[in-house]
């Protein structure tokens, strides 16, 4: 059979944050990164729950860490795909942020079947890089082939922007420095940090006082866009905030879907429990 | 908790091949902290290249053995030291291997003494060593070792934890002893170098590689208060530095006490290190042909290094206007109190003025504090009525950008400062933190200076007076009425967060009960109490 009659496979990571039953309704394949708190292993959202994973963070005085997938898990992914297909694409978290880039990369290379896989770094996390798949995923079932697939991802990634609210610098400051956001780092006075991925790293934006002028922050951010091609809302610990936060963006984006999700432990770690975040692909 | 009683020179070698990646990760920062012996910027460069010299030799010693592995370290330490810095840490790494000779493997108090001898060697290389450097790092680090060996730690964590920690210390502590740190603001780069390198060894040891991935090391940050001066005021008026010389001359019978007593007077920051057949010499001077040439005298001259510092320190300068907390923006504050100051410089401000009510300073003040920031767009907040036509008046007489946001009390500027955007231009910030400015109610509370009678208000000498965003609005008989009444003119419905910051001669007991007071008739509000320790305002209260 020639592969153009084949619908290419999409793989992604578990830090997009693309939840089970969009990533069924999508025919996507999510590759679990793993979460550890001390000898503990967990894969992401499979052996842990988010909500399980915030509890140990705020409950436990172990500092958790998240390890990228292996490159034999990809690979078990991909030789499970390649007898469905012979085109796969892989869109992986920013690889300033993790490794995970590498093992898929590696894994690449270790596929005996006849079977051609792209592999790029989106530079994104969380659902921004969710929204860039979910695209991705749309435009596969709809017999894009992978070279489009490709183009498609990287016109896409500029366009994808997180911004995320938070209220404590406790977590930041536990867990060493993250890109720029040292700079937040020491405040006499407490802040709410806004923070958003730029480049692939975590990248400060600015600061308010309290919650409600995040979430307010965070509201304006999207509100100012132009044309909106996805949205997605997150939170850790506090649905009811990102319920809001729903209710108060619909107006912005009639048209279409805001997906809601949790925030991926390995932000999480940095944020803490009471983080909200936005994800907007820009219409073109 | 992981134990470990004895490692290998396999072991050796691999973590400090970890401590290289994770310096290398910090390199940059490093290269920022660098002021002395020059501030040319290269520190962590020059450690990092060091430091892949040293670990690449280890994979050539000639078998696994902890002494082999490590001579071999000091050896690729010495072929590729880079810099001042660099040949320091080569000299260590020849002490520590000399702490580790004969040892197959080693312990945690074989560590310790490796340590000791490699403090000795750094102390030794050197003609006139200096404290608050990497020097009084490795020194005070060596020590912490010894006394978790001497209290019976056998674990070489616990004993590798110890030297780290006390490194850390060490390292915060070098303002307090090196004066050109202090008024640069900045720790010891060569200090938060080897702190990096053992950090990362010990982060392998505990088996913190996924996370090493990435985090980024932490560059220490020193409680010792500095100024808020960039290097380029500190040396502006300074001779040159002339050139970075740097060569390795192989030989036979070489005396490194020989070489090091006649280089002694041809500059500055000499370094002599080596053995009776390899030694490398670092040295600052003016003149660099004349020993050069008696290097040649000497055996066979290799890896000839000569920099033009003054060139570098100039890049050096570009590299430090990059780094400027908001990015090529300064912003330049006007506040009474050190406290509130460390407010403001925790928020971001790159110079302070010190001044406020009836202490304004000068145009001539406020030039002098554009013109110590590196950056040529400066924000200056005055944060007080009678200050802003003065900040005005800077641009007349600078060639840098000024934009005088006009706060006329500290709650402002303090929201002006939160609003600045990291990502966007000066005009664009200024207008965010106009914006910001407008958006917050300032409080302010002292006590009649005499008796007086203004509008409605009858006033007392020494009664309590309150001001809203500036304007006098209320008189009482206690603070906390006064407090109380001009809160009443606000409809706190939608505030969020109210700031209390509380002056010199405000009382700790005091302080509690106006936030008890707040909080009683608001209890939706966020209450945070701060300390200003500002002259003149019991309370400075903000309303957002």
């Amino acid at each position: 059979m020639k592969g153009s009659f084949m619908t290419v496979k999409i793989v992604t990571d578990s830090l997009s944050d693309i939840t089970s039953d969009v990533a069924d309704e999508l025919g996507l394949s999510v590759v679990p990164v793993y979460v550890r708190f001390g000898e503990e292993v967990f894969r992401d959202r499979i052996e842990i729950t988010t909500d399980q994973f915030y509890h140990r963070l705020t409950h436990d005085n172990i500092w958790p860490t998240t390890t990228q997938p292996t490159p034999n898990d990809f690979l078990t992914v991909y030789n499970k795909l390649a007898d469905e297909t012979d085109e796969i694409l892989v869109v992986t978290l920013s690889r300033k942020l993790s490794g995970t880039y590498e093992s898929a990369l590696h894994a690449k290379g270790m596929v005996e079947k006849n079977c051609r896989i792209e592999v790029i770094d989106s530079q994104l996390v969380v659902m921004g890089l969710g929204l860039v798949v979910i695209k991705a995923a749309k435009a596969a079932s709809n017999g894009a082939s992978l070279d489009e697939l490709v183009d498609l991802v990287h016109k896409a990634m500029p366009r994808s922007h997180s911004i995320m609210s938070f209220d404590t610098l406790k977590y930041l400051a536990r867990g060493g420095r993250i890109g720029k956001a040292q700079g937040l780092l020491g405040s006499l006075i407490s802040i709410n940090p806004i923070l958003t991925l730029k480049d692939g790293e975590v990248t400060p934006l600015t600061r308010v006082r309290s919650r409600a002028a995040g979430m307010d922050y965070l509201c304006n951010y999207v509100a100012d866009i132009s044309k909106i091609e996805g949205l997605a809302v997150e939170h850790a610990t506090t649905p009811d905030e990102a319920g809001k936060l729903i209710e108060r963006l619909s107006p912005v984006f009639p048209e279409g879907k805001i997906y809601l999700s949790t925030v991926s432990p390995v932000i999480g770690t940095y944020v803490g429990p009471h983080v909200l975040s936005i994800s907007v692909l820009d219409g073109e | 908790m992981k134990q470990i009683d004895c490692l290998t020179g396999q072991d050796l070698r691999e973590m400090f091949t970890a401590a290289t990646s994770w310096l290398e990760k910090s390199v940059q920062d490093i290269d920022a902290l660098n002021v002395f012996p020059v501030p040319d910027g290269d520190t962590g460069t020059n450690m990092l290249l060091t430091m892949r010299s040293c670990v690449d030799e280890a994979y050539r010693a000639p078998d696994h053995s902890t002494s082999a592995v490590a001579q071999a370290m000091a050896r690729g330490a010495l072929m590729g030291a880079r810099g001042n810095s660099g040949v320091i840490l080569s000299q260590i790494w020849n002490g520590f291997a000399r702490g580790l000779a004969d040892k197959e493997s080693f312990a945690g108090s074989d560590l310790a003494v490796a340590l000791k001898q490699a403090s000795v060697m750094a102390y030794k290389g050197i003609s006139n060593p200096v404290e608050g450097t990497v020097l009084t790092v490795v020194r005070e680090a060596a020590a912490a070792a010894q006394e978790q060996v001497n209290k019976g730690g056998t674990d070489i964590i616990s004993v590798f934890e110890a030297t780290v920690n006390a490194a850390a210390e060490s390292v915060a502590n070098t303002p307090s002893l090196l004066p050109v740190l202090r008024e640069a603001g900045v720790v010891d780069a060569g200090g938060q170098g080897l702190f990096t390198i053992l950090e990362g060894a010990l982060r392998y040891l505990k088996g913190e590689v996924d996370q090493m991935q990435f985090r980024r090391p932490q560059i220490i940050v020193s409680n010792i208060s500095s100024g808020a001066r960039l290097p380029q005021a500190l040396i502006a008026d300074e001779e040159p530095f002339g050139y970075c010389t740097e060569f390795l001359v192989k030989g036979k019978r070489l005396k490194p006490e020989k070489i090091r007593a006649r280089l002694e007077k041809k500059g500055e920051s000499l370094i002599v290190v080596g053995d009776d057949t390899t030694v490398r010499v670092h040295v600052h001077t003016l003149e660099p042909g004349g020993i050069i040439k008696y290097a040649t005298s000497l055996g066979t001259v290799h890896q000839v290094s000569i920099r033009n510092m003054d060139e570098q320190y100039q890049d050096y300068m570009e590299l430090q206007k990059e780094r400027t907390p908001a990015g090529d923006i300064a912003i330049v504050a006007i506040v009474a109190g050190d406290r509130l100051a460390d407010v403001f410089r925790s928020l971001g401000a790159t110079a302070i003025i010190s001044g406020g009510q009836t202490m304004n300073p000068s145009t001539k003040d406020m030039l002098s504090a554009v013109d110590s920031v590196v950056s040529d767009k400066v924000i200056i907040l005055p944060n007080n009525k009678n200050i802003v036509a003065t900040a005005n008046q800077v641009q007349s007489v600078t060639k840098k950008t000024i934009e005088v946001v006009p706060t006329v009390t500290i709650p402002q500027g303090v929201a002006a400062l939160l609003a600045f955007d990291y990502e966007a231009d000066l005009e664009v910030n200024a207008g965010l933190m106009n914006k910001a400015r407008a958006q917050v109610r300032s409080i302010e509370i002292t006590k009649a200076v005499r008796s007086t009678k203004l509008g409605e208000l009858n006033i007392k000498k020494r009664q309590p007076i309150g001001f809203l965003d500036g304007d006098m609005v209320a008189v009482g008989d206690t603070i906390i009425t006064v407090i109380g009444q001009v809160l009443d003119r606000l409809d706190l419905s939608k505030a969020e967060v109210i700031t209390i910051y509380y002056g010199a001669d405000a009382q700790p007991a005091e302080t509690e009960q106006v936030s008890k007071s707040i909080l009683e008739r608001n209890p939706q509000i966020q209450v945070e109490i701060v300390r200003g320790g500002q002259p003149h305002y019991h309370y400075i209260i903000s309303v957002e």
